[in-house]
């Protein structure tokens, strides 16, 4: 047993990665190969410091150590904003599971992004986002969660559009960091209402008054639908996911650190550390219980057409984070944060294998992809492990978790059980078509790599996620889809095992992907995590149920099977299936046209064009007046004053005129004389 | 004269200084044909910074000039700020006047005057000093908008921006006589005084006085639907007096309504308070929904701040020595952000004659700097943290929801939503699209040194602002302390 951790460690968790950002950035550049390097180094450093944060925080039995408080913006009366680190049970959790991830995923980057003319770049926002992140986990005031709130998301605006010459990438960034906004918009205002009734930014001082009852029930749930739209903008709840599969066109060790393991899991840290606020306006919770399901399960449906690695992925990341919130909809508190810990390691586990077969195939698109499981041994291995994990099979990790939350919805909310229990079966379904596509079969040959300075990654992306394709792979109409010549395996040196700096994170994301659901064999996690709730908290205690967990196994079961008799034995005809079901089958593949109503309709039509559009029109053709015709008419006639009669001027002053006539009849209508 | 008035006139040192600075270079400008042309705007600047340094001499004055103009930390205040913003106006002008203008000598002497006029429209506490302040303004406005004569743009700009404003000042002065008629004086706290007993007898005269006098003022600062002159005069004027526009002409305008509303008006405040708390909603929500249609980048920054004096006249809606502060502080922010933008964009126009957004494609590649620095800048007006648009913004909205406008708050966090999906679009210009291919031939712009340098100095600003806001706010802590004291 160790000390406890000194307050300065605590804050060198936090400087390690702002250290190796600013140590990147006054790198020589011709020795910017050292950026991987250093970047690993100090998150490594930071992951130590992080294991023992979780020593010292499960010998205070979870509840918040004591750090002293340091003044940031003190000004008399007006404004009091006190900085101070806080370190409990979930704290302790989410800094284990952002630094180990972290510190893999660098490691892995530095084969991944092996010449890649954007190398330290990659590593400085890499560091960028990590600090910003444990920025994020560390702070005590709900001000500062914010401004690190946005810091992640500015940087997964960098990181995603990383690539930024490809318009692709371009678009995707701004559509994630726009939509996220969307929902930060509700937390900005969350927080602006709390201190208008709290008076304070502490998140301690929020838990407590609203447990007390000091705060009003209305106040608080809407204070709690604030908070639940930037979590759900953030951790990609309908119908604010649309960003994240878009966000796949950055790097796969992007999605893998920061869109599946980290970042979009702080929505849900989020909701968890104002749990108890949550817990005080049951409106607003079951609001994210149902959200929660309705996520989990139209995101598994997607996840189950998609023919990009990448995007099923991608959609079973939403699922995922569809089922924590789900978990913290019906009060299961310390599972799904279980679920979180467990689901960022075989996830990151599953896109980092998914960036090694596009190392040798240079697509993600699985109907070019098969046989990897001969030439790939390690790879199919650990993305075996990471897809078991992810469908709960006992014993895995994802097996605890999952049944917990399962477990609980049983007991509190019957709809939301029926509805996890199906997400699970179609998790099994997806991510095992996805091996059977990928591992199995005869290998259909990649793609080219893409030449230039850019690594080829997602050069068949586009085709391959708009072109509805059918549940049965077609090799040839992808390659013409995608412009590829097609070509023999032999041709090119055909795919073979990624560089030992990309397998060696798999393999060592293997055992927590295996083992982390054992963590919480003797209650470890649950103490940890109760022990962070404030006093007066109640939590669903969590009991284990044989019956759940056998139906948590065999339902699972069934959908590996179905995955085999279709994509493998090839039983049941995949095409026959889709013709069958053609108009869901067409609804799924389009994501239910939520993007097209989005961009469209919402972006392009209403927003831009009608709203935008009529303002600016009216300004151009009534206030602006005849500025074009009148600027015609002063090229001929080079006359300022002819220029000023032709109804310009006037029509200003007149407007202006009738405003103010306007305005002094409203200020008569409505004066409080 | 009565003889209780204070005619200390050691207390306009600084005016005097600036007085004789924009003398000076119109002499220069005559007399020393030889130096000229690269010397003045040193010159310039050189004699501002002297203005600023005796400016500080001035701090912890509590005093006033003959009952029209008080000296103390408020006018100190403004007094620094408005001969910062002119110093740095002066620098960014430096290489833009050269190439594009004639008669440097007017210009420079021209804007050290304006600053003159913005100053005692923060000192003004007095109804007619501060009207007069604010036509030496806006004259000197009238004339530097229309400078770039041979251009048809700017002197339409600059027709359009005096006529309007004479207009405005017309609503002004109307206003100023009924306030003066409902209570008896033109002096701040005389009016105070009066209204302080209850404005019975003269309630309609007094609605329409404030009604004239938030439409005058609202012309000035450009709030809508006051706001028409805006666009074409931020687009025809010369670029660096477009930025000029937008910080000083502005913060001088609030400089006077906060002075007044919270010297004068306050006892009135149930009269005012809807129509500035109207004004204020529809002026974000318009200003930031048009400037999504804008290609032109000076029109685009033109309709952001438009948006922007919405965000700050929520601050006078809401008056009390809270939001007050941080109304001062939001300004200053902004104002620095503001600089930082023009600045990089008067650099690049220089090198490329950039005017449309399109002409920023490819920016990152041709002008590393300017570019990173205009992002730094448009972010920082979106509100994105670690900027100074995030904090100065926040703690607004905050203290404006805190004295109970949270609806006018929550609109101003939709606005800035709204603002930051165009200045994405500048964004993407700059990094995703290639540049033109004459790039290639070109190769990089080269910047001069001292606009290199202001840009640098002004993004360190907006990053110290952004991270490090308890300086400054203290400072307009305090001195928004002085207007409430009395």
């Amino acid at each position: 047993m160790l000390d406890t951790i000194p307050e300065n460690a605590v804050w060198a968790i936090f400087f390690l990665p702002l250290a190796s950002l600013l140590v990147i950035l006054f790198l020589p550049r011709s020795q910017a190969t050292a950026a991987g390097v250093v970047a690993a180094l100090c998150i490594g450093a930071a992951f130590v410091l992080s294991l023992w944060a979780l020593d010292s925080s499960l010998q205070a039995d979870g509840h918040p150590l004591s750090f002293s408080s340091h003044e940031w913006l003190n000004v008399g009366d007006v404004l009091e904003v006190n900085v101070a680190l806080n370190v409990d049970g979930l704290t302790a959790v989410m800094l284990v599971v952002v630094t180990s991830v972290s510190f893999l995923v660098q490691i892995y980057s530095m084969g991944y992004m092996k010449g890649d003319g954007g190398y330290w770049r990659y590593f400085a926002y890499m560091s960028l986002f990590t600090a910003s992140m444990l920025g994020l986990i560390l702070f005590n005031s709900i001000l500062m969660v914010y401004v690190f709130w946005e810091m992640v998301g500015l940087s997964s605006y960098l990181l995603i559009g990383f690539w930024f010459h490809r318009p692709a990438a371009a678009a995707a960034a701004k559509k994630a960091f726009l939509v996220t906004r969307f929902g930060d918009l509700g937390f900005l205002m969350a927080i602006l209402l709390i201190y208008v009734h709290a008076g304070t930014f502490d998140i301690a001082a929020i838990q407590d008054l609203a447990i007390a009852g000091a705060i009003g029930q209305t106040v608080l749930t809407w204070f709690a639908l604030g908070v639940f739209a930037g979590a759900a903008g953030k951790s990609a709840q309908v119908p604010l996911h649309v960003w994240l599969p878009d966000a796949m066109e950055g790097p796969t060790p992007v999605s893998a650190l920061i869109h599946a393991a980290t970042m979009v899991a702080a929505g849900v840290y989020l909701v968890a550390r104002m749990f108890p606020v949550f817990q005080v306006s049951p409106d607003a919770m079951s609001f994210a219980g149902a959200i929660g399901g309705l996520t989990a399960l139209s995101a598994a449906m997607i996840g189950v057409v998609m023919v990009d690695i990448k995007r099923v992925l991608a959609y079973s990341t939403i699922s995922q984070l569809g089922y924590m919130m789900l978990a913290l909809g019906i009060g299961a508190y310390v599972a799904a944060i279980f679920h979180l810990f467990t689901h960022a390691f075989f996830k990151a586990l599953l896109f980092l294998g998914s960036g090694s077969i596009n190392h040798a195939t240079n697509t993600f698109d699985m109907r070019l992809m098969g046989g990897l499981r001969k030439t790939m041994p390690i790879t199919f291995i650990t993305f075996v492990i990471g897809s078991l994990s992810l469908a709960g099979f006992f014993p895995l990790a994802g097996f605890w978790s999952k049944d917990e939350i399962l477990s609980d919805a049983w007991a509190h909310e019957r709809y939301l059980f029926y509805i996890a229990l199906i997400t699970a079966g179609l998790t099994a379904f997806y991510m095992f078509r996805a091996i059977f596509l990928t591992f199995f079969g005869e290998y259909r040959g990649g793609a080219e790599p893409e030449t230039g300075a850019v690594v080829a990654t997602l050069s068949n992306q586009a085709p391959v996620s708009t072109e509805p394709g059918g549940f049965e792979p077609d090799p040839v109409q992808a390659h013409a889809a995608a412009g590829a010549p097609h070509t023999a395996p032999e041709a090119h040196h055909g795919p073979h095992e990624s560089p030992w700096l990309m397998v060696l994170p798999l393999i060592l994301l293997s055992f927590p992907a295996i083992l982390a659901g054992f963590a919480n064999y003797n209650h470890d996690i649950e103490h940890l995590l109760v022990g962070a709730l404030p006093e007066g908290a109640e939590v669903a205690e969590p009991t284990f149920r044989m019956g759940v967990a056998i139906a948590a196994t065999i339902v699972p079961a069934v959908g590996v099977i179905l995955a085999w008799a279709i994509y493998h034995a090839k039983v049941i005809s995949a095409e026959s299936l889709a013709r069958l079901f053609r108009p869901v089958h067409s609804l799924l593949e389009n994501k239910y046209y939520l993007d097209v109503l989005y961009e469209r309709v919402v972006a392009g039509f209403l927003f831009h064009k009608a709203l935008g559009g009529a303002l600016a029109t009216f300004e151009r053709y009534i206030v602006d007046g005849a500025v074009n015709g009148a600027a015609t008419s002063v090229r001929q006639t080079a006359s300022v004053l002819r220029y000023l009669q032709s109804g310009q001027f006037q029509t200003y002053g007149a407007l202006a005129f009738s405003s103010l006539v306007f305005t002094t009849v409203l200020v008569l209508v409505l004066s409080p004389l | 004269m009565r003889p209780d008035l204070n005619l200390d006139y050691a207390l306009l040192v600084p005016e005097y200084i600036l007085g004789l600075l924009a003398l000076a270079i119109i002499v220069i400008d005559l007399m020393m044909p030889k130096i000229r042309k690269d010397a003045l705007p040193f010159i310039t600047a050189g004699g501002l910074a002297v203005a600023f340094a005796v400016s500080l001499l001035y701090i912890d004055t509590d005093d006033n000039f003959a009952g029209l103009l008080s000296i103390d930390d408020y006018t100190t205040f403004f007094r620094c700020f408005f001969i910062a913003v002119t110093f740095v106006t002066v620098l960014a002008s430096a290489q833009y006047v050269q190439t594009h203008l004639r008669h440097p000598g007017e210009y420079y002497s021209l804007l050290v005057i304006s600053t003159v006029g913005a100053i005692y429209m923060a000192a003004a506490q007095e109804l007619l000093t501060a009207y007069i302040a604010l036509e030496l303004l806006s004259f000197s406005l009238y004339v530097l908008v229309s400078y770039a004569k041979m251009e048809r743009r700017s002197n339409e700009a600059g027709m359009k921006y005096m006529l309007l404003g004479a207009f405005a000042s017309a609503l002004l002065l109307y206003g100023i006589s009924f306030i003066y008629g409902a209570s008896g004086s033109t002096s701040y706290a005389e009016i105070a005084a009066a209204f302080e007993g209850g404005t019975e007898g003269f309630t309609f005269g007094t609605l329409i006085g404030l009604t004239l006098i938030v439409a005058g003022l609202g012309f000035k600062v450009a709030a809508v639907p006051f706001h028409m002159w805006t666009p074409d005069a931020y687009e025809g004027a010369p670029l660096p007096i477009t930025a000029y526009l937008s910080a000083t002409s502005k913060a001088a305008g609030f400089a006077l309504l906060l002075r007044l509303f919270s010297g004068a008006l306050m006892p009135v405040i149930d009269d005012w308070q809807f129509m500035l708390a109207a004004v204020s909603a529809i002026t974000m929500a318009l200003g930031n929904l048009i400037a999504i249609q804008q290609r032109n980048i000076k029109r685009l920054l033109a309709y952001s701040s438009i948006g922007q004096v919405g965000y700050m006249l929520m601050g006078i809606t809401a008056l009390s020595p809270e939001v007050s502060s941080a109304l001062l502080l939001h300004m200053t922010g902004y104002v620095i952000t503001n600089m930082a933008a023009f600045t990089a964009i008067i650099a690049y126009h220089n090198a490329s004659g950039a005017e449309d957004v399109s002409d920023f494609r490819g920016a990152s590649d041709r002008a590393p700097l300017l570019a990173a620095v205009l992002t730094v800048a448009l972010f920082s007006l979106a509100g994105m943290p670690l900027f100074a648009g995030f904090l100065t913004k926040f703690i607004l909205f905050q203290s404006v929801a805190d004295n109970g406008y949270f609806w006018l708050a929550a609109l101003g966090v939709v606005a800035s939503l709204v603002s930051l999906y165009y200045y994405l679009t500048v964004i993407k210009e700059m990094y995703v699209s290639a540049p033109p291919d004459s790039f290639q031939q070109e190769g990089r712009f080269r910047i001069p040194l001292i606009m290199q340098g202001a840009v640098i100095v002004l993004t360190l600003g907006v990053f110290f602002v952004g991270l490090y806001p308890a300086p400054l706010f203290e400072l307009t802590d305090s001195v928004a302390a002085v207007l409430f004291t009395s």
